[in-house]
Formats: structure tokens, sequence, C-alpha cells
């Protein structure tokens, strides 16, 4: 079970499943099966760095050189999960992801999509519009994006038919 | 390579009350399987290529086996006991491994935070030492006098209780839940999971309760345990790793987890790894 499916409490992580408790550090605080019980140290995750900049939270794997990248004038809309690869995402939107970006313009404003692949067949995407759009924009952006996903997904199902 | 041992185990494919003549589609550990109902008015179910497979009626639901099963559907005594409801809960399909689906029922460390305020409430997060064993005789893993704090033990049950529990694994993908019934101090209510492998790693959950409980609508019984199992799906499906292991790997067990640790031990012990890894990640 990943952490990211956990709760924050004050500056513990605890996980969804059975609720053991983090520290920052990563060290386990708190298994509540056994309250009496002071969990050993070598009870651990691996923490990240991690830093909010422009309203995105980055972590690193390793040590960053830079801190993480800005896009000025673009502010994030929503997340959401697609069950299809970038390739699919790509044909879809009719243009090629430059590295882990993809400019989108279908009917609605501009869209930009930060990908993180899942996986074979699963990617993350971070939905970022122009800063300052109207609520009218910011849905129209987000249906926009919805449609992408379910076409790129038909093409994943499809292949899997096939 | 070996058989798999799990192909001459029995398994649960449809509600017995929803049996027709057209037949329903579904499969059986990655196998499509037909079941409906012949013409002599039993189960009958039909595998690839039209082959007959091996069919009963029991517990409100239909079995069936790819294989050639060595012996009888296990028997749970309390089914045949007068005055008890049975309830057939109906099917949640789950994208997960069906030897998942069997070890997260038997763990009750997960109330508090996957069924909150109605299995298990914080601060009540405590649990106590229980006995496992592996039951030689009948073959059977079995965990007894476990114990939780539940504000809502049951459908008839009014505030929290400390509810009392027993689990029996008696084949490889069904596990029935012993539990204190409220309405009735000295007899158990049995809430069962039968696990129906479509796939390695996709499963149909067949819940099903023998209850005493005269007063509560059918509907309510159904949806109390729908809801629950629902919750159970969200976590089932974000498993990692997908497949149960059955070596000693990243994971950390504490004495909350020896049920499953006895679990995997006994099917590791009779080769019943489908849907399982053996190797540790
Ligand atoms: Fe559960």
């Amino acid at each position: 079970m990943r952490l990211s499916h956990g709760f924050v409490r004050g500056e513990t992580l605890s996980c969804i499943y059975h609720g053991w408790g983090y520290a920052q550090a990563g060290n386990c605080l708190r298994i509540p099966a056994h309250p009496a019980l002071t969990p050993p140290d070598t009870i651990r995750v691996a923490t990240q760095p991690v830093e909010d900049g422009g309203g995105i939270i980055w972590i690193s794997v390793g040590e960053p050189a830079a801190g993480p990248p800005r896009f000025e004038g673009l502010a994030p809309l929503r997340s959401m999960m697609v069950e299809a690869d970038i390739a699919a995402l790509e044909a879809v939107a009719g243009t090629k992801a430059d590295g882990d970006l993809l400019d989108y313009t279908g009917n609605a404003p501009t869209i930009r999509l930060l990908l993180a692949p899942q996986g074979q067949a699963r990617t993350l995407v971070h939905v970022l519009v122009a800063e300052g759009s109207s609520q009218a924009e910011r849905i129209a952006a987000s249906r926009a994006a919805e449609a992408l996903r379910r076409a790129a997904e038909d093409i994943a199902h499809g292949g899997i038919a096939r | 390579m070996t058989r798999n041992a799990m192909i001459d185990e029995w398994y649960p494919v449809g509600i017995a009350g929803q049996l027709d003549a057209h037949g329903r589609k579904t499969a059986l550990m990655g196998e499509p399987i037909e079941v409906g109902r012949g013409e002599d008015g039993n189960a009958k179910v039909t595998g690839a290529n039209g082959r007959a497979l091996p069919a009963c009626i029991r517990y409100g639901h239909v079995w069936s086996s790819l294989g050639d099963p060595q012996k009888p559907l296990f028997a749970i005594p309390e089914a045949d006991q007068p005055g008890r409801r049975l309830v057939d809960v109906g099917v949640v399909r789950v994208r997960c491994s069906p030897l998942r689906a069997v070890e997260n029922f038997l763990d009750i460390a997960h109330f508090p935070f996957v069924h909150t305020d109605i299995l298990g409430a914080e601060p009540h997060t405590e649990v106590q030492n229980y006995k496992v064993e592996i039951r030689e005789d009948e073959d059977e893993v079995w965990a007894t006098q476990v114990k939780f704090y539940q504000p809502q033990a049951a459908k008839s049950a009014e505030g929290g209780i400390t509810t009392e529990y027993m689990y029996r694994v008696p084949a490889p993908t069904c596990s029935i839940l012993y539990k204190t019934c409220p309405p009735r101090p000295g007899e158990w209510d049995v809430i069962t999971l039968f696990v129906q492998p479509l796939a390695e790693d996709l499963c149909d959950v067949w819940p099903w309760m023998a209850l005493f409980d005269d007063e509560t609508p059918m509907t309510d019984l159904i949806h109390f345990q729908q809801t629950i199992f629902v919750q159970d799906r969200s976590i089932l499906e974000n498993q990692i790793p997908g497949l149960l292991p059955l070596d000693p790997g990243m994971e950390i067990p504490t004495r909350a987890d020896l049920t499953s640790v006895a679990y995997r031990r006994w099917l590791k012990r009779h080769g019943y790894t489908y849907g399982a890894q053996l190797v540790a990640q």
C-alpha cells in the first residue's frame, strides 16, 4: 500500500491500511495494533527531498542539482490517473511530449500536462492552465483533459483487445 | 512443471438462486466457463470446448472445479441450523489476487482505518493476543479468541461492543468468520468470504451469511456487507505487490498478523500458489 493513499496528522504521515505512522525522517512512530510497542528503528520508509513550487509538490530522486522547474503564467488545475501510456496520450493530443510535458490545444484553451508514468499502462497527469483563467475556462479545460483521458484509454483498451 | 494443486479445489461460480437455462458466462482460473441449469434441474458447469465440470450447490452458491476434487466441499454445520437467515450478498469484482482477498478478510487491524466507525474506530486500535493454529485433522487454518472493539459490529448491534471472532480457512480461496451474535449470546453469526479466482490478479468475491437476525430487512443486511466489501476493494486494488508473497520479503509482520502468517504458510505447504509469488520482493 502506498503511503500516498494515507493521511497526515500533525507532522506524522500514516498509512490508510493499518495506520502505521511515520516521522519526517521516515522512521515508524506508531503501530496502532500494538499501542504499547515502541517500533524498532529498523522499521522505516524511504524518504525523498520535497519542495513546493508554483502550487506543485515536487520530489526528487537523489540530491537535486537545482530547484524544481517553474512554469511562468501557468497554474495547477487538477491531477488525474489515466489508464494508458504516454504514447496513447500523444496520439490523441496529436503532438509529441517534450520530456514529461505535453501541451494540448483542443477546442478549449491550451492545457499543459505534466506526465508521471506509473508502470506500463498508467500515467499520472497533472493538468495546468493559464494563470487567471476564469471559472468557465477552468471548467472547459478540465473537461478537455477528461476527454483526452477517455480517448487515450479507448486506444489503450483497443490495444489490449487485439 | 508441477500440477497446480489449486486446480482440484472447489470454487464458487455463481448464486444458486440465479441459475437459469441460458447459462452465465464467467471464468475460473483463466478458463472461460458457463454456469447454468441443466435439463435435470441441477447446476451445470461447462469449461472450454464444452467439457463438463464438476458442479454442486451449497451455501447459496454454485461450486465448480477445473480439476478433480478429492474431497467434498468443506462443511459449515451452522448453515443447516434452524432459525438462521441465509443471506446471498451478491458479487463484488475486485482487481486483485484471490489470495489477497482472503488475507484481507482475515485481518482485523485495518478495521479502524478502512471501516471507520463501523467495524472499528480510533483510539480502539489494539489487537489483543489471540490463538492461531493449523488444525492437522481438518487441514484448516483457525484463529480463535480474536477480540476487537467495534462501534457497529453488525446491522443488529446498537452502540459499540467488544466483538469476539473466530476465523476458519478451509480452502485456499474461502474463509468463514464466526462472530459474536448480539441478539443471541452463546451463538455465532456466520459470515463467509467465497472467492472465485477469475485470474491470478482478478476475482469475484461472493460473501454469504447465516445470521440470527429476524428484525433487519434483507436489503439492509446486504447493504451493510456490500458497504464493508467496497471499502476493502479500495485497499485490495492498491496492494503492492499484487500477488501474495509466500516467502518473507519486505513486509514486517507483527503479532496482529499471525493469522496471515499461518495462512501463507498453509498455502505454501500445499502448493496453493495461484495468485501468489514465491520470490521475495
Ligand atoms: Fe476489511
